[in-house]
C-alpha cells in the first residue's frame, strides 16, 4: 500500500466518524473505484477507512450502516484475495463479517465460487442453519430475548436458542431449539388473533399518547416509505409522520384516544366498539396536532429583572407580548436583590400580563444533626417549603453542602437575602427542632416545633407569608362604631374633608351608594375604590379624594417573621422614591429597633425625611431617632433631647397609623425624663 | 506503713467508693427530670401535698438543675392559686431573683413578684419595689414575653401616682412592642382612659375603637364600646335630657320607699327600700335581697368584687358580715367611696373634713369644708358637694382640689343644695340639686367640671321626692323616686 493510501484512512476516520452522509459517499467511491478505474488500492483503502470508522461501534450500529459494513467485508476480502501481499487476510476478512452478522450473503456477483465456498465453510463450523415460517407475517422476532430481523432463514450459533415470534393482537409463540455443526433445523410459528391492535401516526412527532386517560407512552421518531400512502393525502411527507406507534390490546368497548404535547393542541378521538370488535389490525389516518400558543408579558417597577421560563432565559424585563406555548410554566425574574417567582399556566391565544416586585430569597441550609423518628418526613417537608411560601423565593438546599459552608457561599455571592436552619434540639430523644429565618447580617429569629405534629411548619408558612402593609387607603377622617347609630360615626375630620361638605358628629350612612354598618366595612370599601369615594350622610354628600396613609410596621407580632419583614422593606426600598421610600426607612428602623440595632436604625432614620406632618411622619421618624439614641445610653442624651425637641413641632404626628397615639405627650414626657 | 483501727475502716472504704457510686448513680438532670415529672402528675391528680414535697425534695438534692427554677415558680403559683397566700409565695420568689436569675423563668419569676409587691402597696409610695421589678423584667428579658405585662402593670404604677404621661408610655408600649401579646387589649383600654385623664378626648376616642378593632372579640372590646358610646353622649353629641318615665319596662309602685341607688362594677343596680331596711340587687328583671338587712342606711356603694357596703350612723355593715363595724364619731355620713386603694372614704355633714379608712381599719382625715355628698372618681380622688361653700370639688387621690366648680356656673340659675352625687367610671358626674332659681334637677359634668347636660325635674314633668340617682353605661340617669316608690329614668 502506498504511503499516501496510509495516511488516508485516519484522516478518513476522523472525517467520517461524526459525518455519515461524507462515509457513505466514500463506501461509494470505493466501489466505483475498482468498478471503474480497477483502482484496487484505493478502493482497499477507502474500504478500509470505512470499516475502521464503523467497526468500533459495530454494536450501535442501525441496520443501513451494518449492511454498509458488512457489505464493505465482502468487498475488502474480495480484493485482498485478489493482491498477493494481502491474500491471508481474506478470511480474517470474512470472520468479521460472520461475527457482525452470520445470516449476511455473499454478493455473488462480485464473489468467486471459491470465495464462497470458504465463506460456507466458515460460517458452517460455528453456525447452524434454521428455517423460519411465519403466519401472520409482520411480527416481531426475538432471538434469546433480543430482536431480531424475522427472516425466513437463520444462522444462529450451536447451542440452545430460544425463538420467540410475536405480534400485536395475537398470541405470542415460543420455539426452543438445540443447534449443533451440520444441523439445519425448522421453526415454524402460528399465532391466534386475540384483540383488535391499532396503529397510528401523528404529526409532529414527540406527542404523548392516551388510553381512557392512561399514558401508554410517546408516539416517537420518523415514518419510513411505507407510510407515503397515508401522508400524501394530508400534503405531507412521510418523513413528517412519526414512527407508527401500536395501541397492542384494544380491549371491548369504547375508548377515549388522547394526543398531546406542550406547545400543540391537545385532540382527542372516540373508538367507537367496531375497532375493539371483531378484533383485527385497524391504521388510523395520520392525526395532525395544531400549534397552540399564548403571549406572556412581564414588567416590573425595580430595575434589572431578567425573566427565566422553566429554567430558560427569557431576557431583561420588560419582556412584552412574548409568544409562547401554552401550558404551564415556572416563572422566576432574578434581580439584583431578590428574585420573583410563581408557577402560572399560559392559556391558547390569551395574553397574560403580570407586574412584578422582587421577593426576598430564602436559601434552606439543610438539616443539622443526627438521626431521630420522622426525620425524612420532616426533611421532605421542609425541601417542599417553597410550594407553600407566598411572600418569599424558595432556595433548595446543595446537596452534601454543609450548613457553614453554605453560609459562607451565601454571604459571599449574595444569592439569599435569608436563610432557613433547621436543628433538631440535643436530648435523649429528639422531639424537638429548632427552625431559625436569619438575614445575611444576622437578624435572627427561631420557632421551636415537634416533627411529629400533623403540620410542623405550618406556624412558619403563615409566619412567612404575611406581609403587613406599610400605606393603607383613608379619606382624612377619624370615625367610631358607636352602639345604636346607624353607620360610623365622624368624629374628626381634615379641613380639607370639610370643606368637601363632610359634617363631623354625624354618622356615615352610605360609601359609593353602598351602606356602612362599621368603620371596617367603610376600610374595606375603600381598599376596593380608586381615586375618591362618594359620601353620604344624613343631610348632605361629599366627595373625598383616597390618599395613601402611612403605617408602621405592628412589632412583637406572633403572626409574624421580623427577619424576613427586614429582607422585604430592604427589597422594596430599591424600588421606592420620594415620601414611600422615606417611610420604607422608617418601617426598616423600627423594624431593627426590634433587633436592637439603634446604631443601624439611627442611620436610616437620620436619611428619611416625610413631609407628612399628620399622622406616621416626620414627628414620628424624630421621636423615634430619640429614642434610639436613649436606647444608645448616656453619651447620646443631648442628641436625644434633640431629637425629642424636633418631635415636639409636630403636634398632629402619630404612632402606629393616623390614628394612632399623638407622639408629642411621648416626646414631652421623655425630654422631661432626660432633664 | 499506717494502719486504720477497725473502726474507720468501713467509712473509709466508703470514701474510697463513693466516685465509683458517684459514676453509676443516674446523672443529677435524669433524677429532677423524674422528681418533676412525678411532682407534676401529683400536681394534676390535685394531691398537692405530694406534688410540694417532690418539689421540695427537688430542691434540696439537685438544686443545680434546669428543673429547679421551674420548681421555684410551680410553688410559688401554688400559694397564690391554690392558698391564696402571696407571703408564702414571696421566699419562692425571692430564691429564684437570687439564685436563678439566668433561668428561662426568672422573667416570669420577677414578674410575678411585682404583682405581688404591687398587690400589696397601700399607696402610691409603696409600689416602689414593684415597679423596680417590673423595670428589670424590661431591662433583663427585652425579648420575653413577660415584658408586656411588665409594661402593663408599670403603666398602672405609674397611673397610681399620678403620672399620667409615663403611665401612657408604658401602656402604649405594652401594646406597640407587644403586638401580639395577651395583655396588648388591656394596655390599649388603660391608654384610653389615661388619654382621657390627660385631656385628649379624641385620642381616647381612637383608641377605644382601636381596641374595638384589632380585638373585637376581647372582653375589653365590649368594655370599649359602652365607654366610647358613653363619652361621646355625655360630651359630644349631649343631647337634652328627656324623661323615659318608670323604668325598667314602666313598672310603677314594685318597690318600698326606694331611696339610695348604687350600680355594681358589672352594671346590676343596687336599690336600698328603707322600709324594708334591706338592699336589693336589680339584675334584668330580678330583684333580689342582697345581704343582711341594714337598718338606717345612708350611703351605698361596692366594692371592686360587686361586694355591697352600706354604710349608717350604726357604721359599716358588708355584705359578708352580720354587724356592723364602727366608724368612729361619724354620725351623720353624707357620703362614701372607696378608692383604687380599697380606701374607704367618708364625708360626715357635721364635721368640716374627710375621713379615710384604711383596710386594716385605720383612719386619716384630710382638711375639707363639710361635704354634702361625695363619688369617686377615676383619677383615684373624689368629687365632692359643699353646700356650706357652695361649691363642686374634685379631689385627687391626695385630697388635694385639683378643679373647683361653684354652684350653678354655666346654669340659668343657682341652686342650693346638692342633694346626692353619681360618677359613671369613665369620668362624668351626675348631681341631684335643688332650691334656689334652679329648682330640682339633675346636672351632669364632665371630668374637667364642665357642665354637658341638665334639666330641673319641672321640665321633665317629674313631681316625686327623688333622693338619690345613679348613671348607667348607656348616659342615662337613673332617679329613684322615694315617694312613688318606682325608679325614673332619664335620656
Amino acid at each position: 500500500m502506498r504511503f499516501r493510501h496510509l495516511l488516508f484512512i485516519p484522516l478518513m476516520c476522523a472525517t467520517l466518524w461524526g459525518q455519515d452522509p461524507a462515509l457513505n459517499d466514500a463506501f461509494l467511491q470505493a466501489k466505483a473505484l475498482w468498478a471503474t478505474q480497477g483502482d484496487r488500492e484505493g478502493a482497499t483503502a477507502r474500504f478500509d477507512g470505512v470499516v475502521a470508522a464503523l467497526a468500533p461501534r459495530a454494536a450501535k450500529l442501525g441496520p443501513e450502516w451494518v449492511q454498509v459494513l458488512c457489505e464493505s467485508y465482502n468487498w475488502l476480502a474480495v480484493l485482498d484475495d485478489r493482491s498477493a501481499q494481502n491474500k491471508a487476510r481474506t478470511q480474517m476478512r470474512f470472520q468479521a463479517l460472520l461475527d457482525l452478522n452470520p445470516d449476511f450473503e455473499l454478493d455473488r456477483a462480485l464473489t468467486s465460487q471459491r470465495l464462497l465456498a470458504l465463506y460456507d465453510r466458515l460460517r458452517g463450523e460455528k453456525y447452524a442453519l434454521v428455517k423460519l415460517s411465519y403466519s401472520p407475517e409482520g411480527g416481531r422476532l426475538l432471538v434469546d430475548g433480543k430482536p431480531g430481523s424475522p427472516l425466513l432463514h437463520r444462522y444462529l450459533p450451536f447451542g440452545s436458542h430460544k425463538l420467540t415470534y410475536s405480534r400485536p393482537g395475537h398470541t405470542t409463540s415460543e420455539v426452543l431449539l438445540e443447534l449443533g455443526p451440520h444441523d439445519v433445523k425448522a421453526a415454524d410459528f402460528s399465532l391466534t388473533r386475540t384483540s383488535s391492535a391499532i396503529t397510528l401516526y401523528v404529526q409532529p412527532s414527540e406527542v404523548e399518547v392516551l388510553l381512557d386517560g392512561q399514558s401508554l407512552g410517546f408516539a416517537t421518531g420518523k415514518s419510513g416509505p411505507e407510510a407515503a400512502a397515508l401522508a400524501q393525502p394530508l400534503g405531507l411527507r412521510p418523513e413528517e409522520l412519526s414512527a407508527p406507534f401500536i395501541i397492542p390490546q384494544l380491549s371491548p368497548g369504547k375508548h377515549r384516544l388522547e394526543l398531546r404535547a406542550a406547545c400543540l393542541r391537545p385532540k382527542v378521538l372516540e373508538l367507537g366498539p367496531e375497532f375493539a370488535t371483531p378484533p383485527a389490525d385497524h391504521t388510523l389516518e395520520p392525526i395532525r396536532l395544531d400549534p397552540s400558543k399564548g403571549t406572556l408579558s412581564v414588567s416590573s417597577p425595580w430595575p434589572g429583572g431578567e425573566l427565566v421560563l422553566s429554567g430558560q432565559s427569557r431576557g431583561p424585563l420588560p419582556v412584552a407580548n412574548l409568544s409562547v406555548c401554552s401550558g404551564p410554566y415556572d416563572l422566576l425574574v432574578r434581580f439584583p436583590l431578590g428574585a420573583f417567582s410563581r408557577r402560572l399556566t399560559v392559556e391558547e391565544g390569551k395574553s397574560l400580563s403580570l407586574e412584578v416586585r422582587p421577593k426576598p430569597r430564602l436559601a434552606f441550609l439543610g438539616l443539622e444533626g443526627g438521626d431521630f423518628t420522622g426525620r425524612a418526613r420532616f426533611q421532605g417537608q421542609l425541601e417542599s417549603l417553597g410550594d407553600r411560601l407566598q411572600q418569599v423565593t424558595f432556595l433548595s438546599a446543595h446537596a452534601g453542602e454543609a450548613a457553614a459552608a453554605a453560609m459562607a457561599r451565601l454571604k459571599a455571592t449574595r444569592e439569599a437575602e435569608l436563610v432557613l436552619m433547621a436543628r433538631p434540639v440535643p436530648d435523649k430523644v429528639t422531639h424537638r427542632v429548632e427552625i431559625t429565618v436569619a438575614t445575611l447580617d444576622g437578624e435572627e429569629e427561631s420557632l421551636v416545633v415537634k416533627p411529629l405534629e400533623q403540620d410542623p411548619l405550618g406556624s412558619l408558612v403563615a409566619r412567612l407569608n404575611e406581609v403587613p402593609s406599610i400605606q393603607q387607603p383613608g379619606l382624612g377622617l377619624s370615625v367610631l362604631d358607636i352602639p345604636g347609630e346607624p353607620g360610623p360615626w365622624v368624629v374628626a375630620a381634615s379641613e380639607s374633608a370639610i370643606k368637601a361638605g363632610l359634617q363631623v358628629g354625624r354618622p356615615i350612612l352610605q360609601a359609593q351608594g353602598k351602606p356602612v354598618a362599621s368603620a371596617q366595612d367603610l376600610q374595606n370599601l375603600l381598599g376596593a375604590s380608586k381615586e375618591s369615594v362618594s359620601i353620604l350622610q344624613d343631610g348632605g354628600k361629599a366627595t373625598l379624594p383616597i390618599q395613601l396613609e402611612s403605617l408602621e410596621v405592628p412589632l412583637g407580632s406572633g403572626g409574624l417573621c421580623y427577619p424576613a419583614e427586614l429582607a422585604q422593606l430592604r427589597l422594596e426600598l430599591v424600588g421606592a422614591k420620594g415620601d414611600k421610600a422615606n417611610l420604607v426607612k422608617l418601617n426598616l428602623a423600627i423594624v431593627l429597633m426590634q433587633f436592637r440595632r439603634y446604631d443601624k436604625a439611627i442611620e436610616l432614620l437620620r436619611d428619611a425625611k416625610l413631609s407628612a406632618i399628620r399622622g406616621v411622619s416626620q414627628g414620628t421618624i424624630d421621636y423615634h431617632t430619640g429614642l434610639c439614641f436613649l436606647h444608645l445610653g448616656n453619651s447620646y442624651q443631648s442628641e436625644a433631647m434633640q431629637a425629642f425637641g424636633q418631635a415636639l413641632k409636630y403636634p398632629q404626628a402619630t404612632l402606629l397609623g393616623p390614628e394612632g397615639p399623638l407622639v408629642a405627650p411621648l416626646a414631652k414626657q421623655a425630654m422631661a425624663d432626660l432633664k | 506503713m499506717l494502719v486504720l483501727s477497725p473502726w474507720l475502716r468501713p467509712p473509709a472504704a466508703l470514701l474510697c467508693v463513693l466516685p465509683a457510686l458517684a459514676q453509676t448513680q443516674p446523672p443529677d438532670g435524669g433524677l429532677a427530670e423524674r422528681l418533676y415529672r412525678s411532682g407534676e402528675r401529683a400536681y394534676a391528680a390535685k394531691a398537692y401535698k405530694e406534688a410540694l414535697d417532690t418539689w421540695e425534695q427537688l430542691l434540696q438534692t439537685t438544686p443545680q438543675s434546669a428543673y429547679a427554677s421551674m420548681v421555684l415558680l410551680r410553688i410559688a403559683h401554688y400559694q397564690l392559686e391554690i392558698e391564696h397566700k402571696p407571703d408564702a409565695a414571696m421566699p419562692y420568689l425571692e430564691r429564684l431573683r437570687t439564685d436563678y436569675i439566668k433561668s428561662p423563668e426568672a422573667a416570669e419569676g420577677l414578674l410575678l413578684r411585682g404583682v405581688l409587691l404591687k398587690g400589696l402597696a397601700r399607696r402610691p409610695a409603696e409600689l416602689k419595689d414593684a415597679m423596680a421589678e417590673f423595670d428589670r423584667v424590661i431591662d433583663l428579658f427585652p425579648g420575653d414575653p413577660a415584658c408586656a405585662e411588665a409594661c402593663l402593670h408599670l403603666g398602672q404604677a405609674w397611673r397610681d401616682q399620678g403620672q399620667w404621661s409615663r403611665a401612657l408610655q408604658q401602656f402604649i408600649d405594652a401594646f406597640r412592642l407587644h403586638s401580639g401579646s395577651a395583655v396588648a387589649p388591656r394596655a390599649m383600654l388603660e391608654a384610653a382612659e389615661t388619654l382621657d385623664l390627660m385631656q385628649d378626648l379624641p385620642g381616647c376616642l381612637r383608641m377605644l375603637q382601636r381596641l374595638r378593632t384589632e380585638f373585637p372579640q376581647a372582653p375589653e372590646a365590649k368594655e370599649a364600646a359602652w365607654r366610647m358610646a358613653l363619652r361621646v353622649k355625655q360630651r359630644l353629641q349631649k343631647p337634652l335630657l328627656r324623661n323615659e318615665g318608670p323604668w325598667p319596662s314602666g313598672r310603677t309602685k314594685w318597690l318600698k320607699t326606694p331611696t339610695l341607688l348604687s350600680f355594681t362594677p358589672d352594671g346590676d343596680l343596687l336599690i336600698f327600700q328603707k322600709d324594708l331596711d334591706r338592699v336589693f340587687r336589680l339584675h334584668g328583671d330580678e330583684l333580689v335581697p342582697q345581704g343582711p338587712p341594714a337598718p338606717g342606711t345612708q350611703v351605698l356603694l361596692t366594692d371592686a368584687a360587686g361586694a355591697v357596703w352600706a354604710l349608717s350612723k350604726n357604721g359599716l355593715l358588708r355584705e359578708d358580715a352580720t354587724t356592723p363595724q364602727p366608724l368612729g364619731p361619724l354620725g351623720a355620713i353624707s357620703g362614701a367611696a372607696l378608692d383604687h386603694w380599697g380606701d374607704l372614704w367618708v364625708a360626715d355633714a357635721r364635721t368640716p373634713a374627710i375621713t379615710v379608712f384604711n383596710r386594716g381599719g385605720e383612719s386619716r382625715s384630710l382638711a375639707s369644708p363639710t361635704v354634702n355628698a361625695l363619688a369617686p372618681l377615676p383619677t383615684g380622688g373624689v368629687v365632692v358637694a359643699s353646700d356650706a361653700d357652695r361649691k363642686l370639688l374634685y379631689l385627687d387621690a391626695e385630697g388635694q382640689p385639683r378643679i373647683v366648680v361653684p354652684y350653678g356656673q354655666d346654669l340659668p340659675g343657682p341652686f342650693r343644695k346638692v342633694v346626692a352625687l353619681a360618677s359613671d367610671g369613665a369620668g362624668q358626674v351626675a348631681a341631684l340639686v335643688e332650691g334656689s332659681d334652679f329648682g330640682q334637677g339633675v346636672l351632669i359634668l364632665g371630668p374637667d367640671g364642665a357642665l354637658l347636660r341638665q334639666a330641673t325635674f319641672k321640665s321633665l314633668g317629674i313631681s316625686g321626692n327623688i333622693t338619690s340617682l345613679a348613671l348607667d353605661r348607656s348616659g342615662g340617669v337613673i332617679l329613684c323616686d322615694r315617694r312613688n316608690d318606682l325608679l325614673l329614668r332619664l335620656n
